[in-house]
Parts: structure tokens; C-alpha cells; sequence
């Protein structure tokens, strides 16, 4: 390899770039936790690289509070299970008849399905609306999970389908031969075999629900119902010159996402890997 | 027909009623709205035909400007984001101690939400309190402080240099998967016909990271023509409507101003636009079976 001629200067400023990068990507997070950590008097006097004078951990609790931050996580974290079972199961049914039911059309349904990646959220926003009102499912559950699973059933029918047909056809045949219709080689075969490429589509699916806004901003109107990111807004605007509040808001409403992360980072790696190799 | 030719269809009914009704169905819809001046409650659409899209190019200075914006972000995506993603890649692909701590490090705000990043950064950018205008004043660069997000000509760059710290993870990651992928032997013979690292880099590894582009780059230039969170977390298309992206301006005409019409033709266009980038990249993917 070309790394056995790699002078040992090279090494140390590989280093040095690496800390100073790393640095510019930690240093405004740290900013962010000591501006959460500080109280308002201390923010305007101490110097901004200062450790807060006392450390104020009451901010995540009057953020939690008044940013009614518990109301809003709980709603993001039942969007969240709600949709994304549902939504990887009617994704894996439709993967399952384009891979494993010999289907004339499998080929040019796929094809239809993916066009749907083509279309950005905004082409459809008007006519869902029109929908939604007058069928009145905004704000209410059903038109969530309607819009929620609609928009990733394009991207799960395409990972999905991706591993189904890595799955040796031979295993069909010997399903049928012991007497297996296709509701069980779908829930006691493909399903089970199928589960790197499930957890991977899991972790996605979560942090894309989590992390979600535009559809939230116009099909979730009823504030009692708002999720984490439109709620974090209208915090934000409420409370616009308690930025020690603010901050603190911010940092509650990622630990989540984070925990997700830190516990799965191994398979988000892996997901992203399986892309590039299709 | 038989139950047999049914049953596929059965398990693809409801992804297929769904998807009709969620996307495809509204997308069609919103073309047909764009042909009409409507405010979304008056009973009577009035036909205008092109007139829509002729206003857009012609007389909404707005519409140009966030075009150009888009344009802007995709070319700035390309080069800036792809290029630190490669870099970081390529630096992190070495056997480096706590390379998995940088990896971490880099790609973590990858999985932040846009509005997230947005709250954070708006308070970094904060004229008198935030970080960046103390830091400025700390290196005795008091000349370079700005009201970052509040100035027309550098608010969009502000905005931008935000989601790069968003954004530069996701190539990263794809291009460390790439460069996992290619064998070791190609090197060990380059090493032996005396090639430089620099000619190791561009005839090997360039080459064996074709795949990887293609992907980072199509999902680039699709994430370019969307960006709407970030954008308007941080700025609102403010000020002056310097900042305003084709999805921004889209809401602003649907949701705001209640012109269906026009908000339905920058809709389209963002349809017509993807579309054109990206089918090509699927049929380069269909044809090669990849997908």
C-alpha cells in the first residue's frame, strides 16, 4: 500500500487537520450547551467561551415546560411508531408481489412506484390540502399517517425490493412444497430473512419521521397535535429573547435523534454503504 | 381473470392506493391547477393557459432570484460539500487512530433536523451575542462582523455555511463505503511502476469511485432542488427576499399570498427540474441493474 511511504510529517498534519476540522464542527454544540447552561445575566456579562458561573440545569426544565416540550415529544414519538411499522409493512407487501409472485407487470409497476421519488413534496401540497379539508383529515390521525407513510413508500418499496431479490428463489419452491401459502412465505420466510435491511429502513424511516416539518407545518394545524420541529418554531418565537431557553430547547429536543444514532450508528453506516452498492 | 393473477395486485393494493392518492394523483392535479388564476376558495378557477409560467419567467423578480438561489446551492453543494465529503473520505480511509470518533463527529449533525440546525445557527449568527461576531472581535477582526442573516448579500452564504456543517457527513459516508470496496492490489502495482500518490488518486481511485458519484450526486442535486427547512428556520426567503429558494417561494405564493396558480407552476417546475436530473440517473442505474 501507498502508506508505507508516507513521510511522518504527513501523518502529524493529517492530525492536525482532522483536530482542527473536528473542532469547527464541536465548538458552536459547546457554544449551544453553555449558552442552555447559563443564566440570562450571566449570558450578557461573562465572556461567551466561559463555563457557565453556575451551572443553571433549571433552563431544561422551564425549556420542558414552557416549550411545552413533553407535549410535543410524545406526539413525534407516536407519529413515529405508529408510521413506521405500518408504513415498512405495506411497503414489504408491495416488495414482496413485485419479487416473489411471478407478476407480468412487476417490472413497469416498479418503474411506477419510483417515479414518486421524482416528485418533490411541494408538486402535492395544494391537492393533498384540497383533500384533507374536505374530507376533514387535517389535524386528525388518520390524514397524519395518510401523508406520513404516503411520502416513504417510494424509498421503502426501493430498498426493500433490493434485498427481497438477493433472497434464492429455491427457498419459494421448498416453502411450497411444505404446504406454505403466501401469507406465510411472506411473514414466516422473506420477512424474517429480511431483517438487516429492515433495521436499516427502521432507522431511517424514524429519523426521517422524527426530523420532518413541511408536512407538519400545513396538514398539523391543532397545536396539541404539533410535533417536535414545528413546536421548536413556535418556541422559538414565543420565548425569542430567552436565548438561554432556547438553546436548552434545542438540546432536549436532539437527544433522541441522538440516542438513535449513537445505538445504531453501526447499521446507518452499513444502510448508506448498501446504497452505494445497490 | 383467476385468483392466482389476482394475488399480486392484492398485496400491492394498498402501497398502490395509497401512493396514487398521496403523490401521484395531487402531483398531476397540481399540473392542471397551474394552467388557472385561482385563490383556493372562489368557486371559479379562470383558465390563464401559460400565463402562469410566463409571469414567472417575465415579471416575478422573486421566482429568478430563487432560481438562481437553487441554482446557487446545487453548484455550491457539488463543489464545496462533495468536495470536503471526498477529502474527509479519503483522510478517514487510513488507518487512523479514532478515525470512528471523526467519522462520529462528521456525520452527526447529518441526523439533526433542518429546523434543528436552523434554531442553532441563527443564534451562532446573532449580531451582538452570537458566537461567530464574538469570535471575529476575540481574533481582533471586529471589521469582519456582519448581522449575518439580516444583510442581503451575505445571508444566503450564512445560510449555506450552515448546512454544510449539516451536510458535509452524507457524501462522506458514501464515499468511505466506496473506498472500502476497491481492492488493494491496483495500489500494490501502482507502487511497484513507481506511480505518485497524486497518479494513484486520479487513475485508480477516481475511476473505482464512479459508482459512488453517480449516486452522491444525483442525490445531491435532488437534495439542492429541495431544500426548503433549513432556508426557512433561519431567514424565512429574508431579507428582501434575498434568501428565497423555489420551494420557499413556493409556499410563500400558495400559503401566504393564496396564489394557487402560480404556486402550482413553481411546483412544476421543480418536477420538470428534478426530472430531468434524475432520469438519467435512473436509467444509468436501471440499465447497469443496480436498482
Amino acid at each position: 500500500m501507498e502508506e508505507l511511504r508516507v513521510h511522518p510529517a504527513v501523518k502529524v498534519l493529517r492530525y492536525v487537520f482532522l483536530i482542527i476540522f473536528a473542532a469547527i464542527f464541536l465548538i458552536p454544540v459547546l457554544f449551544i450547551a453553555f449558552t442552555a447552561l447559563k443564566s440570562r445575566a450571566d449570558l450578557m456579562t461573562s465572556p461567551f467561551y466561559a463555563l457557565p458561573e453556575k451551572f443553571q440545569w433549571d433552563n431544561f426544565l422551564k425549556a420542558w415546560d414552557q416549550g411545552k416540550m413533553s407535549m410535543y415529544m410524545k406526539n413525534t414519538l407516536f407519529i413515529c411508531l405508529v408510521k413506521v411499522p405500518l408504513g415498512i409493512l405495506i411497503e414489504a407487501f408491495a416488495a414482496f408481489a413485485l419479487t416473489r409472485l411471478n407478476f407480468k407487470w412487476s417490472n413497469s409497476m416498479f418503474a411506477f412506484f419510483l417515479i414518486g421519488m421524482m416528485i418533490p413534496m411541494q408538486a402535492t401540497l395544494v391537492p393533498l390540502n384540497i383533500l384533507l379539508n374536505k374530507t376533514h383529515l387535517v389535524s386528525t390521525y388518520p390524514g397524519i399517517f395518510l401523508v406520513y407513510v404516503g411520502f416513504g413508500i417510494p424509498f421503502g418499496i426501493l430498498i426493500l425490493r433490493g434485498f427481497f431479490r438477493t433472497i434464492p428463489k429455491e427457498i419459494d419452491e421448498s416453502a411450497l412444497i411444505d404446504g406454505c401459502g403466501d401469507m406465510g412465505k411472506f411473514f414466516r420466510i422473506i420477512l424474517p430473512l429480511s431483517m438487516p435491511a429492515i433495521a436499516t429502513l427502521v432507522i431511517f424511516d424514524f429519523m426521517a419521521t422524527w426530523n420532518e416539518f413541511l408536512l407538519a407545518q400545513i396538514f398539523i394545524t391543532k397545536d396539541t397535535m404539533k410535533t417536535i420541529t414545528t413546536g421548536l418554531l413556535a418556541f422559538k418565537g414565543e420565548h425569542s429573547t430567552d436565548y438561554t431557553l432556547l438553546n436548552a430547547g434545542v438540546l432536549i429536543s436532539i437527544i433522541p435523534t441522538l440516542c438513535v444514532y449513537l445505538l445504531f450508528q453501526k447499521y446507518f453506516v452499513s444502510g448508506l454503504a448498501g446504497s452505494v452498492k445497490g | 381473470m383467476t385468483s392466482r393473477m389476482l394475488k399480486p395486485w392484492l398485496f400491492l393494493l394498498p402501497a398502490l392506493i395509497i401512493y396514487l392518492t398521496v403523490i401521484f394523483v395531487p402531483a398531476v392535479y397540481t399540473f392542471f391547477l397551474s394552467f388557472f388564476s385561482w385563490n383556493g376558495v372562489a368557486p371559479h378557477k379562470e383558465f390563464v393557459g401559460l400565463g402562469n409560467y410566463a409571469e414567472l419567467f417575465t415579471q416575478d423578480t422573486v421566482f429568478m432570484r430563487a432560481l438562481k438561489n437553487n441554482l446557487f446551492w446545487m453548484i455550491g453543494s457539488l463543489t464545496l460539500i462533495m468536495g470536503a465529503g471526498l477529502g474527509l473520505a479519503l483522510l478517514l480511509n487510513k488507518k487512523l487512530k479514532g478515525r470512528i470518533f471523526f467519522r462520529g463527529v462528521f456525520y452527526f449533525p447529518y441526523v439533526l433536523s433542518g429546523i434543528v440546525v436552523a434554531t442553532g445557527w441563527t443564534w451562532l449568527y446573532n449580531p451582538t451575542q452570537g458566537f461567530v461576531n464574538k469570535m471575529l472581535a476575540l481574533l481582533g477582526l471586529e471589521s469582519w462582523q456582519h448581522a449575518w442573516l439580516a444583510e442581503p448579500d451575505i445571508a444566503l452564504y450564512a445560510v449555506f455555511a450552515a448546512a454544510m456543517w449539516q451536510g458535509i457527513g452524507q457524501p462522506m459516508v458514501l464515499f468511505l463505503a466506496g473506498l472500502q470496496s476497491i481492492p488493494h492490489d491496483p495500489y500494490e502495482a501502482a507502487l511497484i511502476d513507481g506511480a505518485k500518490p497524486y497518479q494513484s488518486f486520479f487513475y485508480i481511485t477516481l475511476p473505482l469511485l464512479r459508482e459512488t458519484f453517480v449516486i452522491v450526486v444525483a442525490t445531491t442535486l435532488i437534495a439542492s432542488m429541495k431544500v426548503y427547512d433549513i432556508i426557512y428556520g433561519m431567514t424565512g426567503g429574508g431579507p428582501a427576499e434575498s434568501t428565497q429558494v423555489l420551494s420557499s417561494w413556493m409556499y410563500s405564493q400558495t400559503f401566504k399570498f393564496a396564489n394557487i396558480g402560480m404556486g402550482s407552476a413553481i411546483a412544476f417546475i421543480l418536477v420538470l427540474v428534478s426530472m430531468t436530473i434524475i432520469i438519467p440517473y435512473v436509467y444509468y442505474t436501471t440499465r447497469k441493474s443496480y436498482v
